[in-house]
């Protein structure tokens, strides 16, 4: 288990402790800078600081990003400041861990949405602003980062959930 | 305004048919537009109960009915809200009767003849994968761009 020190605290992580970390926390928007954990998008800071409970305040973007790229964690930079879309795990470790994917493909909505079948997702154009279990965590989420989406929904899981006879 | 058919991804890999939806915002809820889809043979417009809460639309007084939908037994609970359409330019805000139901077998809402059809001009263009909506000329609309 990597041992890494960060503002002067000294910790012992690994991939499975940062993915569990996360587990019930929702991303926040990506402004520049992201790694990919649990097939999702993260901002480097929220990540580290979720898992040290170090304050923000305690280290950079850089650091942080650099720890999660040591535990083999994909990072990359957002096209543009707007770009916040979660991305599909297996797209990105296909062109290799840790490594820095900034001219990967955009992918489309669909691609951009099949990691979240079953999910409430708030989207806009092609980018997932958010997914998550409930419509209520998705407008939490939108109302904490004052965030506008185009469309709510959930993804669903099969052909048959979109289908059947219209009410009267 | 146009809309896009949108494709959503198959759980078996793949996506699904591209369909016909038009996303349309609660008033209360409007960072959060909840995409219906286009139901020219559904007499009214209906969504799940879960999101009336989150516009702050309460339901305990309202007139219900119980139905099927997609062969599930549910309760619509009967709502008149202010809802809007937007393409991100244009905006234009109604005010209509919603059927909030629970449970809801969906994973949108259905936008029906009472509360959307009978307020736009809608034109459906499947081959090319769009529909453009227009407020219904003499119909009570307010826009803004």
């Amino acid at each position: 288990m990597p041992t890494m020190t960060v503002s002067g605290h000294r910790y012992r992580l690994d991939r499975r402790g940062v993915e569990a970390a996360l587990a019930g926390e929702l991303p926040e928007p990506i402004h520049e800078h992201f790694v990919v954990i649990n097939g999702r998008r993260w901002p480097p800071k929220q990540v580290l600081a979720l898992v040290t409970g170090l304050d923000r305040a305690d280290f950079t973007t850089h650091q942080a990003r650099r720890a999660m790229t040591r535990l083999g964690f994909t990072a990359a930079r957002a096209r543009s400041s707007r770009a916040q879309r979660a991305r599909p795990a297996a797209e990105l470790s296909s062109s290799g861990s840790a490594a820095d994917n900034s001219d990967v493909r955009q992918p489309t909505l669909v691609e951009a949405l099949r990691p979240f079948i079953g999910l409430w997702v708030a989207v806009r154009g092609d980018e997932v602003l958010v997914a998550a279990p409930s419509p209520q965590d998705v407008v939490a989420w939108l109302a904490r980062h004052d965030q506008r989406a185009q469309a709510m929904f959930r993804v669903p899981e099969s052909e048959q959930a979109i289908t059947g006879a219209a009410p009267q | 305004m146009r809309f896009l058919f949108r494709a959503l991804p198959a759980a078996s890999g793949g996506e699904l048919t591209p369909r016909p939806v038009v996303d349309i915002a609660l008033e209360g809820l409007l960072a959060a537009p909840i995409e219906c889809l286009l139901d020219t043979g559904a007499l009214r417009t209906r969504m799940s109960a879960d999101l009336a809460p989150l516009a702050g639309i309460e339901l305990d007084d309202s007139l219900t009915e119980e139905f099927f939908v997609a062969g599930v037994r549910t309760t619509g609970m009967l709502a008149r809200v202010n809802l809007t359409v937007t393409d991100g330019t244009v905006e234009h805000s109604w005010d209509a009767p919603v059927w909030f139901c629970d449970p809801w077998p969906h994973p949108f809402g259905l936008a029906g003849l009472e509360g959307f059809l009978q307020h736009f001009l809608v034109t459906v263009s499947a081959y090319n994968g769009y529909l453009d909506v227009e407020p219904q000329p003499g119909g009570a609309m307010a826009a803004n761009m």
